[in-house]
């Protein structure tokens, strides 16, 4: 173990070194090479993260360049640290082999805040450091001491404005019912969102939710079972609704307005009733980039980075100043707008935090 | 000088290292798990008695894993045959549109089964057209979906083993029969098909092998309702971090192919089936 930690330095140092130039590639290969560290995984950045920069793990695509330009370029403006990705989706089990094997690659995820809670009680995160971020910044109950939510998704869902001429679905409550509305509809597969949807169509209020009758909920799922098909991805729930194999779908509230746009109206988002999802930003233990990690949280909280990933990915701020100065236009897409606020719902991170292998397992068992 | 061992040992000796190191190892470390996480002791195994959840799992598996391997293991011998009777070149372009199938990823294949077949695919909305049907045919997001888009992965892994035994075959043994009074019927059923059988076995055990393993095509075809064991254990994995039961999933899977070919070794040689030389 003392063993791996001195090489872990001496690499580090080797990685400092090499980045300012003072240090040849190829010596600083070789050292990478004596320490074990196989020279392709160096070249695809895994030991480099330790020559001061800071790895995004996110889940590609579209996020890479929108967390690129939004947060990434204030950032190395300010601190001459440049802002690297690994775009292979930290899922709570990924971060814990990442930890658990001692080789820890990346210093921030783009995760839940219900990743916080169970990560964090497990001793696999780095605690926040509030001297740098700003509890203020967020929303209440939303800043945590292993994670913080920068933005908010949702989940919401989408009707076929040509299957219901005679008047729309308006809530979960007309979504499970298929007498009214029939029609197949999709839900998320792992639980998350499906299980709060089926309480609210069941008469639960909305800041009651918590903690979720499990048992209640899924009784309202199975009922429209045969009716239903499951998604695991937001490309998945998208094509299911916009190739019609749904007349309802649940989606994430943040893809709702292309969708929108892209179906030239056919397909109309309903608000009423989301539940605003806080996407969160955490430490994984022992990250390379160390305490540079905190400024990067904190340049995220700045208006202009929530307002670009506003923008560029259609996720809501969290930053109450951001919220404020959105445009008139694009407050109905914002889950946490003046107008959205009284009709959704928030989700609570620690319930989900503590019961998400429960409600996972009851949720499939039930579906399958 | 004699060495003790057969020299030809030392050759692979560094990649029985590597198989050592990179799989056993691997493999061991999940089997510790299985009886290690969360509390010491046969807890996960347990749960197989005690769940009916995992019970179901595992025979959806079985069951979807069964009737694909018998519809592939059908229609590949059909294709075989067929290349086998066919003359030089039409045979390569056949070998050769086979082995094209074989590049196209799965996640192509799988959405263009949805494209095809889908509520509002060209089938359906062709049927519609034509007034044949009046309400879609639900072909996806059901286990029908799921086993349409298996076999279709799946017929070349069974070709391609039945194929080789086919080609082995001495043609004048068909002959004899036939010159002997054997009908065509009787010289397939009692001559053709025995002497293929250990293209048949190889097939359907790789194809079963193969299949238990399957994630994309029964997550996504399957509409969320056909869950298989592979999907479990990812969720258990990355989701709900049970590792243990995840582990004792993976360690049944192991075990039953182990099982499977110990089975299958009693009745014939499994070098046969795999191509090895015929002593």
């Amino acid at each position: 173990m003392h063993d791996k930690n001195f090489m872990r330095e001496t690499l580090l140092q080797g990685a400092q070194a090499f980045q300012a130039g003072k240090m040849q590639r190829r010596s600083f290969l070789a050292l990478c090479g004596m320490a074990g560290f196989a020279s392709a995984s160096v070249l695809a950045g895994k030991a480099e993260a330790a020559a001061s920069e800071i790895v995004m793990w996110n889940w590609g695509g579209q996020s890479e360049e929108c967390h690129q330009s939004a947060i990434g370029a204030a950032f190395t403006k300010d601190t001459g640290v440049p802002l690297k990705f690994d775009t292979s989706g930290p899922l709570q089990g990924k971060i814990k082999e990442m930890v658990d094997s001692g080789n820890v690659t990346a210093d921030v995820c783009d995760a839940d805040l219900f990743d916080a809670v169970a990560l964090g009680k497990t001793g696999h995160l780095e605690a926040l450091d509030y001297s740098v971020i700003d509890k203020t910044k967020t929303i209440d109950g939303y800043a945590l001491e292993f994670g913080i939510s920068i933005i908010l998704y949702g989940y919401a869902f989408m009707y076929d404005t040509q299957a219901y001429p005679d008047g729309p679905p308006t809530s979960w409550a007309d979504f499970f019912d298929t007498a009214k509305f029939p029609g197949t509809r999709s839900l998320y597969k792992w639980a998350n969102g499906s299980l709060e949807a089926a309480l609210m169509a069941d008469g639960v209020e909305k800041d009651k939710l918590y903690p979720l009758d499990i048992d209640r909920a899924l009784k309202k799922i199975t009922a429209i079972k045969a009716d239903t098909i499951y998604w695991g991805s937001g490309s998945e729930a998208q094509s299911m609704i916009v190739n019609g194999e749904v007349s309802m779908g649940m989606v994430w509230q943040n893809r709702g307005r292309s969708i929108e746009t892209e179906t030239n109206g056919r397909y109309k988002l309903v608000m009423n009733q989301a539940l605003a999802m806080p996407g969160a930003y955490i430490v994984p233990k022992g990250n390379p980039g160390g305490a540079d990690v905190m400024k990067f949280i904190a340049t995220a909280q700045s208006v202009p980075a929530q307002l670009d990933l506003f923008a560029c990915l259609g996720m809501t701020p969290t930053n109450p100043e951001a919220i404020a100065q959105m445009a008139e236009v694009d407050q109905p897409y914002s889950i946490t707008s003046a107008a959205n606020m009284p009709m959704i719902a928030l989700n609570d991170p620690t319930w989900w935090g503590e019961n998400t292998d429960t409600a996972v397992n009851a949720f499939l068992a039930a579906i399958s | 000088m004699r060495l003790p061992i057969k020299s030809g040992w030392l050759l692979v000796l560094p990649f029985l290292l590597l198989v050592g190191g990179l799989f056993l190892g691997p493999i061991l470390n999940v089997l510790w798990i299985s009886v290690t996480d969360p509390t010491p002791g046969l807890d996960n195994y347990a749960q197989l008695g005690s769940s009916d959840t995992l019970r179901r799992i595992l025979w959806t598996t079985l069951r979807v894993c069964a009737i694909c391997t018998a519809f592939s293991v059908i229609l590949g011998y059909s294709i075989a045959y067929a290349m086998v009777h066919a003359t030089g070149p039409a045979q390569s372009r056949m070998l050769g549109l086979l082995l094209i199938s074989f590049w196209i990823s799965v996640l192509v294949r799988t959405f263009s089964w949805l494209m095809l077949l889908g509520r509002n695919g060209v089938v359906n909305s062709t049927l519609d057209a034509l007034g044949i049907i009046s309400a879609p045919i639900p072909f996806m997001r059901n286990e029908l979906g799921v086993l349409i888009g298996m076999v279709h992965y799946m017929v070349p892994y069974a070709v391609l083993p039945i194929f080789a035994a086919m080609q082995s075959i001495d043609g004048r043994v068909v002959q004899a029969s036939r010159s002997l009074g054997g009908s065509g019927a009787q010289t397939f059923w009692r001559i053709y098909l025995p002497l293929t059988k250990p293209g048949v076995v190889a097939a359907s055990l790789v194809v079963f092998i193969i299949n238990l393993g399957f994630y994309v095509i029964p997550a996504v075809l399957g509409g969320g309702k056909v869950l298989m064991v592979a999907e479990y254990i990812s969720v258990q994995v990355l989701i709900t971090l049970q590792w243990g039961t995840a582990a004792m999933l993976a360690a049944i899977l192991l075990f039953g192919v182990l099982a499977l070919m110990f089975i299958m070794s009693r009745f014939m040689k499994l070098s046969t089936v795999f191509g090895g030389a015929r002593t």
